[in-house]
């Protein structure tokens, strides 16, 4: 193309800009002696680059005749939309930078892209595990195929062939493999047995050649079971995967039998699998009787044959079979054991407290006389399974559970002492040592609660409004005037992912419930049997005229009317932070917290959020986490995040504060919601009788402003006094704190609709 | 009369129904009315509660009336009411009337999705006094000891609200159902859906991974009946991969990911 027609197409491209003459010149003059494709292609990206950045244009027009070596002409859209894209999130510098020195990665991965990244297949990928495993496994992103047991990982983009069914097998293949090992039991039973297993190879001159052959054994048994249990996805690997690995030319390195055997035709498995294993082994594999230790007993004779044929063949793995890490079979277990062991300390705590008072000191009182400090060591704990029954019972798991703490025998509540044999059977031990420190916490607690007792002073928090509410003595029957002060804060913030993490935990009860509470929205349904209405009622009016000729006074509810429900609804969820909700308790409220907010948003109820605590009657405390009008923002967030335990119950200010709240609202319907682990109680004489009546007077008090009070109780049974405190419907009691997040949207749902 | 009793035959079950018993709830059920006592089957759908009360039945050689509650059921549609033949106002007794005049049973399916002020007409019948009052005709039935009443419901899906109240809970005995064991659900389905062993087997192994995807967002996983279903349209020469889409995994869900899961789990084991 000719400068000149060049130059006149490029300002015609760019109008009404009037760009400088040489810098157009200096850049179009190389296309002087390009094809006209070329020069098209070029002019053509013109009016995309020039709107977004001018001196971006030049750059281009300068770089693609140099560019063009590498890319065809096909491939520059794309890579003008990759530079543009950049250019919007990075700025300009990133964006040329991109152009002029990037281009051989750009290239490689632009060949890598024929493959299937695992973001695309994960949203299926994860729920089929999910239930394939029957078990709430992740999927998480690593160079190499691997399992810990509670998270598979697997490369972030497979590109096995072009076909993307082809390479979404492949994705199934692998994780599904990864739970055989699993399934099969190849890590061994718990992480002390998983360690066991690594020293065994470490044992070994070459303990990664000893691990290799015994995972390329584990993959037979896998391999096995796996055509029992899934044979479709068998078949179709073998037909579309195991085909193409056993093509030699795919394979540099040779393969020993072995390994060809877990890609072989299911025919085929046994024939080669003699070529490696004497005849009863390899009839326990191929029938699927093996365990384990006999692939450990034959990894040290295959590992001898090998060393001393130099036989490396043995080393390679398939990508499907990835590569063992014990050391993160091992972490992971450790992990969930504390985990599960924390949660049952928490559980056992809170049960050592809830003990009466007597009971507690009685179990605790050793400590006490040995150590004549403050100091509390942890309680001598024993826990073993009964002997005399264990040799009886079918199963170690059968006999009675035995506890007990400083030579004081307890009976474990039965849900403990479940969870007892669940730890058991998952680790091979007694969380003994969880139990102790759960007898430390409540001793601790204890303590504090003496020290606390001889203070005296009661400091006012700065920067809190202070409000003063009476008080309810049922003794006298009368009010203690302005009795309690009340301060009124804001919890502070805290930034963390706990929000992020709830929902992804309640992943599935997050979209159930968004879709529950969708339904609940202001909506028109029939009423029948109405006195007046739009429609004749014809069932009603038969009916009456029937009546009528029977001699009986007939109805005159004859019409269907087509009625509006508006919600019109305010209402306050209090909760309770005292200490005894520490643990599980306290996530378990949050936890419900954040998957209320998420629902109410989208009923688009008013609600507000906050925490109550304190001690004594001078310092009530009352924590904003969420005004009635406030959006459900960051700030809310990060302060709902923070909630915890603080200091005891006195329940009644703090139901007569959002009481006061919610008078000055307008709504068809206004309601408190209180969540608490239990009775009232204060350190001072706020408790029993007297805290359980004059909760009940707040109670009666917002009952008597039109406001309903509805308290949601987590404990271990419902307690005489609750139907007394809240009234008989008025209240809900949860056993099981890990049911709250479920139990309370749908509280709130059946509460108001 | 005559024609009342036709009525009532039309309910006996004259073939013994197949029903695979996972407990003892058959001698409880038959304790219970051999006591007098109503029945309150509860668990989720499709796991054997209808199929339960039939063998009742036929054991007891007693006609089974059904009822399927729904928010629009009154009390005359159960206890009965005046209609107009050639002129004249006739009475025509409801379902529950029918049952306690005649000494059958009634089974209230779905008792929850009846309002509270409509099930409240069976709570003399369900305690010790055993007795209907039909207003509208001034009539006091006692119930002959044959009469059994039966409801049932599915917690698993219901909120609070369409809770039963405890103070028509607590007149029941209560019988838990759930799905059975792998391996009498495999039996099941082989009798029902006419299936082979391995067929049957692997359909049960499949329902069990539907069942685990709560946290995904199931709620409620393939039932014994959608298993059955799906064998019946193997029978039909429907082939395995089509017969579990349209039978077992598309009546489950309408979320395109959890479908495409379902979907891989079915050519994961056919
Ligand atoms: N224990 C069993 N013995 C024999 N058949 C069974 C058994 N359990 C389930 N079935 C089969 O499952 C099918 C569904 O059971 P049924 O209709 O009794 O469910 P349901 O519990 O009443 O469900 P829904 O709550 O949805 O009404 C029955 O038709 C029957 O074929
Ligand atoms: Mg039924």
């Amino acid at each position: 193309m000719r400068p000149a027609t060049l130059t006149k197409r490029f300002y015609d491209l760019v109008a009404p800009d009037i760009p400088n003459e040489w810098d157009v010149e200096e850049v179009l003059d190389p296309f002087a002696d390009k094809s006209d494709a070329i020069c098209e292609a070029a002019l053509g990206h013109v009016p995309v680059i020039w709107p977004v950045s001018h001196s971006l244009c030049y750059d281009f027009l300068r770089l693609l005749p140099e560019a063009l070596h590498t890319l065809s002409l096909e491939q520059i859209p794309r890579w003008i939309g990759t530079t543009l894209d950049l250019y919007e999130t990075k700025g300009l510098r990133a964006a040329q930078r991109f152009m002029q020195d990037d281009l051989k990665e750009y290239l490689s991965k632009l060949e890598g892209s024929g493959g299937l990244p695992l973001s695309v297949a994960s949203k299926q990928l994860l729920p089929y595990i999910r239930g394939i495993a029957r078990d709430d496994l992740r999927i998480s992103v690593s160079r190499q195929c691997y399992t810990d047991t509670r998270t598979i990982f697997v490369p972030e983009e497979v590109n096995f062939s072009t076909n993307y069914d082809t390479n979404f097998l492949l994705y199934k293949l692998m994780l599904t493999f990864q739970w055989g090992f699993i399934a099969c039991n190849s890590f061994l039973s718990s992480p002390n047995k998983t360690q066991d297993l690594q020293d065994f190879f470490n044992s070994f001159k070459s303990p990664l050649l000893a691990s290799a052959i015994y995972q390329n054994l584990e993959s037979i048994r896998v391999r096995v079971f796996l055509n029992q249990e899934l044979p479709g996805l068998m078949k179709a690997a073998e037909k579309h995967i195991f085909d193409k690995l056993q093509d030699e030319s795919q394979h540099p390195v040779p393969q020993s039998p072995l390994q060809l055997a877990i890609i072989a035709n299911r025919e085929d498995i046994n024939s080669l699998l003699a070529k490696t294993l004497c005849n009863p082994d390899c009839k326990a594999y191929t029938e699927g009787l093996a365990a384990p230790h006999d692939s450990m007993r034959i990894t040290e004779l295959l590992y001898k044959d090998s060393e001393q044929g130099e036989d490396e063949s043995l080393l390679n793995t398939f990508s499907f079979q990835g590569v063992f890490k014990l050391g993160q079979v091992v972490t992971a277990g450790k992990i969930k054991e504390q985990k599960m062991g924390e949660e049952l300390s928490d559980l056992m705590a809170t049960y050592l407290l809830s003990l009466s008072k007597k009971e507690l000191a009685a179990l605790m009182q050793e400590d006490q006389d040995k150590k004549s400090g403050n100091n509390l060591a942890e309680s001598d704990v024993t826990m073993v399974m009964d002997s005399e029954f264990a040799g009886t019972a079918k199963q170690d798991i059968d006999a009675p559970l035995l506890v007990t703490i400083n030579n004081q025998e307890i009976d474990l509540p039965q849900e403990l002492e479940e969870f007892s044999k669940t730890f058991f059977k998952e680790f091979g031990h007694l969380p003994a040592k969880f139990i102790s420190s759960a007898a430390g916490k409540a001793g601790h607690l204890m303590l504090e609660q003496d020290i606390e007792s001889s203070s005296k002073t009661d400091p006012t928090p700065e920067g809190a409004t202070n409000i003063s509410y009476d008080e309810w003595d049922y003794r006298r029957q009368g009010y203690r005037k302005n009795w309690c002060t009340l301060h009124c804060k804001s919890l502070t913030p805290v930034h963390s992912s706990f929000i992020r993490n709830t929902l992804d935990k309640y992943h599935g009860l997050t979209i159930r419930l968004r879709h529950q509470f969708e339904m609940m929205r202001s909506q028109e349904h029939f009423v029948k049997r109405q006195r007046e209405g739009d429609d004749i009622d014809f069932d009603a009016l038969v009916e009456s005229i029937s009546d009528t000729k029977a001699g009986l006074p007939g109805s005159d509810r004859l019409f269907i009317r087509l009625q509006r429900d508006e919600r019109d609804i305010a209402v306050l969820f209090l909760v309770d932070m005292s200490n005894s909700t520490s643990g599980w308790i306290n996530t378990a409220l949050k936890e419900s917290l954040v998957l209320m907010a998420e629902a109410m948003e989208v009923l688009g109820d008013r609600y507000g959020i906050y925490g109550f605590s304190g001690m004594r009657r001078s310092r009530c405390e009352f924590f904003h986490v969420k005004h009635l009008n406030e959006s459900y923002g960051d700030k809310v967030k990060e302060r709902l995040t923070s909630i915890a335990p603080s200091e005891y119950t006195r329940m009644g200010p703090a139901i007569r504060h959002a009481t006061k709240i919610l008078q000055d609202v307008d709504a068809k319907a206004r309601l408190i919601i209180t969540l608490t682990d239990g009775k009232p109680e204060d350190y001072d004489d706020y408790k029993g009788q007297y805290a359980i009546e004059d909760t009940r007077h707040a109670l009666l008090e917002a009952k008597t402003a039109d406001i309903h009070p509805f308290c949601i109780t987590i404990d271990q049974e419902a307690k005489e006094y609750m139907k007394h405190m809240y009234g008989p419907a008025n209240y809900i009691f949860i056993d099981d704190v890990r049911k709250l997040p479920v139990r309370m949207p749908e509280i709130y749902r059946a509460l108001t609709s | 009369m005559k024609q009342q009793n036709q009525r009532l035959e039309e309910h006996l079950i004259i073939e013994k129904p197949y029903y695979l018993p996972s407990g003892s709830e058959i001698e409880i059920a038959l304790a219970a009315h051999k006591n007098g006592l109503p029945l309150l089957l509860k668990g989720p759908t499709g796991c054997g509660k209808t199929r339960f009360m039939q063998f009742l039945a036929w054991k007891l050689k007693l006609p089974l009336i059904t009822v399927s509650c729904h928010d629009d059921l009154s009390t005359s549609d159960l206890v009965g009411r005046y209609l107009i033949r050639s002129g004249e106002a006739v009475w025509t007794d409801g379902p529950l009337t029918l049952a306690v005049r005649y000494g059958a049973i009634c089974y209230l399916d779905e008792i929850v999705e009846a309002r509270k002020d409509t099930t409240v007409v069976i709570h003399p019948l369900a305690d010790d006094r055993r007795e209907l009052p039909i207003e509208k005709r001034g009539e006091l039935l006692n119930a002959p000891p044959d009469f059994m009443i039966s409801v049932s419901y599915n917690p698993g899906y219901q909120s609070v609200l369409k809770d039963l109240k405890p103070s028509t809970r607590q007149r029941f005995v209560a019988l838990s159902f759930d799905y059975p064991s792998p391996e009498m659900e495999a039996e099941i389905v082989l009798r029902e859906g006419n299936v082979t062993q391995d067929i049957a087997r692997s359909l049960v192994k499949l329902a069990g991974m539907t069942r685990s995807l709560k946290e995904s967002g199931l709620a409620e996983g393939a039932s014994t009946r959608l298993l059955i279903q799906t064998g019946q349209l193997l029978g039909s020469g429907i082939d395995i991969h089509t017969a579990c889409r349209a039978a077992l995994v598309e009546p489950l869900s309408d979320d395109p990911e959890l479908l495409g899961a379902l979907q891989e789990m079915v050519s994961s084991i056919f």
